[in-house]
C-alpha cells in the first residue's frame, strides 16, 4: 500500500427521503422511513404496491435547473426532455447527486481532470413508447430506420448516466461503468479508492443511480418474488424474524474522492477516508447466498486488513441487509463471526433497495458516524431473530462516536464488495 | 513495460463470425476473408444496415439458458475454456473473474405477452393480471448485468476479486482491472471474459441512423476500413475470454503477454484519436505494428493514423482485424489479444480484408498478408460515447 490515500471530499444525494444529501442525513438521524405508496405509475394492481420513491412524479427539465442548474448549459435539460432520456428516473438523479457532491467539495477546473467511476442499473425501457410500435405483436421498424417516427426513441443506454454526468461536470478522465448488480455502488466507490491509491488519478466522481420504480421494474421484481408481500410502508424489516422480502428503493449517492495531501492542500475538507476495500464471489448459487456468509467473510476481513485495522477498531457494520429471509442470516453470520458484537444496522428498511445504487447510498448513510456521531437505525426492526444473531441498532439511531465503519454490498449471484470507511484526521 | 503492467496470457477461448478455433480464425483472417453476410438473426430488409457479421450457431444446451442469453452464453462458454486450457493451479479465492460486457441489448420480445393483453386498457386495471403476471418468473435475473458472471463464478468455482463493467471498451476496462488485481496480488490469476453484440435491431437503427454503420447492399460491396472509399462498420459480435498471470507465475505456461488500458474522452460518438494515441505511447515500447479501430470513415481513419504515426513513426503497420470479424464492440479487445498473439506466434500479419484502395496518409495499412519477425503490436478499440481500449500485446 502507498502513501497515497483516498478521501471524500464531498458528497450528494437522492433518496425517497428527497433530493439532497442533508434530507437523507436528517431523515435517517430522526429514526424515519420513508417508504410508501408508489405515486409515480398507477401500481393499483400489481401486488408490491409501496416503494422507496423519492418524492417526485415526472423527472424533467424543470426538475433538473430546479435541483441543480447551474451547471447545465442554457436550454440542455430542455434539449434532454424533449428527447425522452429524461424519463429514466435514474439519469436525472445521479445528475442531481453528482452535481450536489461536486459544489460540495468545492471543486473546481483542477479537479475536472478526474475520473468517473459508476455503479449503474438496468437499461430502461419505456412501455408507452414501445406500445406505440407495436404492431401485430412484432416491433415496428419503418422505412428510413425510423421507429414510431421519432427515431430510436424508447431505449436509455446503461451508461447513458456516465455519459451525461461526464459532460454536464466536465470530467477529462477516465470512465468506468460498473454493473455488478447490487454491488455497482460499492464497488464504483472501491474503484475510485483504487485510482487513487495507484496514482491513476487525484478526484474520482464516483457513487451509483438506479431506478426500478416503475412498471416493468416492480412487475419483474414482483414476478421473481423478492420483495415483501405485503403491501405497507413497514413492508421490508432487515434482521427482524418477520421479515419476508425486500422493498424496491430508488435514487442516487455520488462521493467527490480525492487523494488526502491534495485535497487538503486545496482547502478541501474531508468527510471520511476510505480505509480498506474488497470484492470477493460466493460462487455459490444463482439465487441464493452462500448460507454460512463465508465469502461475504473473506471481502469485510480483506477489506479492513487492507486497512491495516483488526476486527476490533470497526465500530459499526452498516449491512446489506435486505429483509429477505436468506440474505440476513447469511450476512449476520459473517458479521458475527468477525466482528462479534459491533453494532450493525440495515437502512433499506426506511430507503428501500436501491439496487445497483445500494452500496453508494449506504455509504453516504455511513458518513452520520463522523459528520454528526450518529449510526443509523435499522426501521422497522422490533423483533430479533436467532437467526441473526448480531447487534441490531433499532429504528433510531445510535449516538455513539466510532473511527471505522464498513459498508456490505452484495450482487446476484454473489458478488460482494465491502468498503471500510475512517474517521477523518 | 513494469511488471505492474504486464501479465501472462495462459490460456483462452473465443467465439468470433469467422470460427471459433483461433487458429483457423488465424487462417481466415491472413486469406483476407470477411464474415459480413446478410443479417441472419432478423429481418433487417427496412434497415439502412442491413448486413452483419454473427457467430455461426448457438451456444451449447446448458441450464443456464433461464438465466442468461445467447451471448452472455457465449462468454460462460468461452470463460470456462479459457481456464481449462491455463492449466492455473490458482482456484477459489485465488481467482478472480473480470467481465466486460458491452451493455444489454434489451429483447423486447420478451414484454409482447405483457404489452399485448392489455390493448384498450387506458387506465391499466388489468397491467398486472393481464400483463405483468405473465412475465417469466426469471425475467430479471435475465435481464441482470451480471448474470453471465455470476454463474461462471459458480462453474468454476472463482471466488477471489471480480468486477463488471460495462460500455463499449468494456474488454478493455476488464482486462485492466484484472492486471491490477494481479500486479497487487489479491489473486494469482484471473480469468478475464467479454462478449458484445452490435447485431440487435435498435443497435442497428442508431448505427444506421448515425451513418457509422456501412449501407452496403451486399457482402462483396462492402469497403474496407482504410480504403478511401470506406463508408461504415460492419456490426459484429463476439465473446472471449484470456486467463492472466503474472510472468513469474506463468513460467513456460504464458502463451502471450498483455498491457491494456481504457478510458473516456467525453465525445459523444466514437473517441478522438489522439485519446487512443495517447493510451497507446503510454503502453508503447517500440511497436511498429498496431491494429487499428478500423471505423471505416475516412476523416476518422485519417485522424487516427496521423494521431499513431506520432506515437510509432509514418510507417508503421496498420491492421484492421474488425474489417474481417466486423466490429465487436465490448468485446473487441479480449479478441485482440488472442488473435494478435496468435499472428505474431506464426510470424504472419492478417492483410485489411477487402482493402483495394488506401487512402494516402501515414502509417502503412497492409494490403497483403505478410511475414513478420516483429515479437509486439498495439491494438486500438473505439466506441461510442468516447470510449476508447488499447493494449499492447507481446509473445515470448
Amino acid at each position: 500500500m502507498g502513501a497515497r490515500r483516498a478521501v471524500i471530499t464531498g458528497v450528494g444525494a437522492v433518496s425517497a427521503f428527497g433530493v439532497g444529501y442533508e434530507a437523507l442525513a436528517n431523515g435517517l438521524a430522526a429514526g424515519r422511513s420513508a417508504v410508501g405508496p408508489i405515486r409515480s405509475f398507477d401500481a393499483r394492481t400489481f401486488p408490491t404496491r409501496v416503494a422507496g420513491e423519492v418524492p417526485i412524479e415526472k423527472t424533467n427539465a424543470l426538475f433538473l435547473e430546479k435541483h441543480r442548474g447551474v451547471l447545465l448549459h442554457v436550454g440542455e435539460a430542455g434539449t434532454w426532455e424533449e428527447s425522452g432520456l429524461l424519463r429514466d428516473r435514474k439519469v436525472c438523479f445521479g445528475l442531481v447527486a453528482a452535481a450536489e457532491a461536486w459544489r460540495h467539495a468545492r471543486c473546481g477546473t483542477a479537479e475536472r481532470k478526474g475520473a468517473l467511476s459508476i455503479g449503474l442499473g438496468l437499461e430502461q425501457a419505456f412501455l408507452e413508447d414501445l406500445a406505440e410500435e407495436l404492431d401485430e405483436g412484432e416491433i415496428r421498424v419503418g422505412a428510413g430506420d425510423l421507429a414510431g417516427g421519432e427515431g430510436v426513441r424508447f431505449r436509455s443506454r446503461v451508461d447513458l448516466t456516465a455519459e451525461k454526468i461526464r459532460s454536464v461536470v466536465g470530467l477529462s478522465g477516465r470512465v468506468a461503468v460498473h454493473a455488478s448488480a447490487c454491488a455497482a455502488g460499492g464497488m464504483a466507490v472501491a474503484h475510485a479508492a483504487s485510482l487513487i491509491e495507484r496514482g491513476a488519478a487525484d478526484a474520482v466522481l464516483c457513487g451509483a443511480a438506479d431506478s426500478m420504480v416503475n412498471p416493468l421494474g416492480i412487475g419483474g421484481m414482483s414476478r421473481l418474488g423478492a420483495p415483501s408481500p405485503r403491501a405497507e410502508p413497514s413492508a421490508c424489516r432487515p434482521f427482524d424474524r418477520r421479515r419476508d422480502g425486500l422493498v424496491v428503493g430508488e435514487g442516487a449517492a455520488m462521493f467527490v474522492v480525492e487523494e488526502e495531501s491534495r485535497a487538503r492542500a486545496r482547502g478541501a475538507e474531508p468527510l471520511a477516508v476510505i480505509a480498506g476495500y474488497a470484492t470477493t464471489q460466493d460462487a455459490y448459487r444463482a439465487t441464493a447466498p452462500r448460507p454460512d456468509g463465508s465469502r461475504a467473510l473473506a471481502a469485510m476481513e480483506r477489506a479492513v486488513r487492507r486497512a491495516n485495522l483488526t476486527p476490533a477498531d470497526v465500530g459499526y457494520v452498516n449491512a446489506h441487509g435486505t429483509g429477505t429471509p436468506l440474505n440476513d442470516p447469511a450476512e449476520a453470520k459473517a458479521i458475527r463471526a468477525l466482528f462479534g458484537d459491533v453494532p450493525t444496522s440495515s437502512i433499506k428498511g426506511a430507503v428501500g433497495h436501491l439496487m445497483a445504487a445500494a452500496g453508494a447510498i449506504e455509504l453516504a448513510a455511513c458518513l452520520l458516524a463522523f459528520t454528526r456521531d450518529l449510526l443509523p437505525g435499522t426501521a422497522h426492526f422490533e423483533e430479533p431473530d436467532p437467526e441473526c444473531p448480531i447487534n441490531v441498532i433499532g429504528p433510531k439511531p445510535l449516538a455513539k462516536r466510532v473511527d471505522y465503519v464498513l459498508s456490505n454490498s452484495f450482487g446476484f449471484g454473489g458478488q460482494n464488495v465491502s468498503v471500510l470507511l475512517g474517521r477523518p484526521r | 513495460m513494469t511488471h505492474a503492467g504486464r501479465m501472462a496470457v495462459t490460456g483462452f477461448a473465443l467465439r468470433t463470425p469467422l470460427g471459433d478455433d483461433a487458429g483457423a480464425v488465424l487462417r481466415r483472417l491472413l486469406a483476407g476473408e470477411r464474415a459480413a453476410a446478410p443479417n441472419a438473426h432478423f429481418d433487417a430488409s427496412t434497415y439502412t444496415c442491413r448486413l452483419a457479421a454473427t457467430i455461426p450457431g448457438a451456444p451449447r444446451p446448458t441450464k443456464h439458458r433461464k438465466f442468461v442469453k445467447r451471448m452472455g452464453l457465449f462468454g460462460m462458454e468461452v470463460g470456462a475454456e479459457a481456464l481449462a486450457r491455463s492449466g492455473t493451479p490458482a482456484n477459489g479465492a485465488r481467482l478472480g473473474l473480470f467481465c466486460g460486457y458491452g451493455g444489454l441489448r434489451a429483447h423486447w420480445d420478451d414484454l409482447m405477452p405483457v404489452l399485448e393483453k392489455q390493448a384498450g386498457d387506458e387506465r391499466a386495471t388489468g397491467a398486472w393480471t393481464q400483463g405483468f403476471s405473465l412475465l417469466h418468473p426469471f425475467w430479471m435475473l435475465f435481464h441482470l448485468s451480471n448474470n453471465a458472471h455470476a454463474l461462471l463464478s459458480i462453474d468454476v468455482g472463482g471466488k477471489g476479486d471480480g468486477t463488471t463493467t460495462a460500455g463499449s471498451n468494456a474488454g478493455a476496462q476488464a482486462l485492466r482491472a484484472a492486471i491490477v488485481a494481479l500486479a497487487v496480488g489479491s489473486v494469482d490469476a484471473a480469468l478475464v471474459f467479454a462478449y458484445d453484440s452490435l447485431v440487435e435491431p435498435e443497435t442497428l437503427l442508431s448505427l444506421g441512423m448515425s451513418g457509422a454503420a456501412t449501407n452496403a447492399p451486399t457482402p462483396a460491396a462492402v469497403v474496407a476500413p482504410y480504403d478511401e472509399r470506406a463508408a461504415g462498420i460492419v456490426p459484429g459480435e463476439a465473446a472471449a475470454a484470456v486467463v492472466l498471470e503474472r510472468p513469474d507465475d506463468a513460467g513456460d505456461r504464458a502463451i502471450s503477454f498483455v498491457s491494456a488500458a481504457a478510458t473516456a474522452d467525453g465525445a459523444v460518438d466514437f473517441p478522438l484519436p489522439r485519446t487512443s494515441a495517447s493510451l497507446a505511447a503510454a503502453l508503447s515500447a517500440g511497436d511498429t505494428i498496431v491494429d487499428g479501430a478500423a471505423l471505416a470513415s475516412p476523416a476518422r481513419d485519417a485522424a487516427e493514423r496521423a494521431a499513431l504515426a506520432d506515437v510509432l513513426g509514418p510507417s508503421a503497420t496498420l491492421l484492421a482485424l474488425t474489417a474481417s470479424t466486423g466490429q465487436l464492440g465490448g468485446a473487441t479487445a479480449v479478441v485482440q489479444a488472442i488473435l494478435l498473439g496468435e499472428a505474431l506466434r506464426a510470424g504472419a500479419l492478417p492483410p485489411i480484408a477487402g482493402l483495394e484502395r488506401p487512402s494516402e496518409g501515414p502509417l502503412r495499412p497492409l494490403v497483403r498478408a505478410e511475414e513478420t519477425r516483429a515479437r509486439s503490436a498495439l491494438a486500438l478499440s473505439a466506441g461510442m460515447p468516447g470510449l476508447a481500449g488499447v493494449l499492447r500485446v507481446e509473445v515470448p
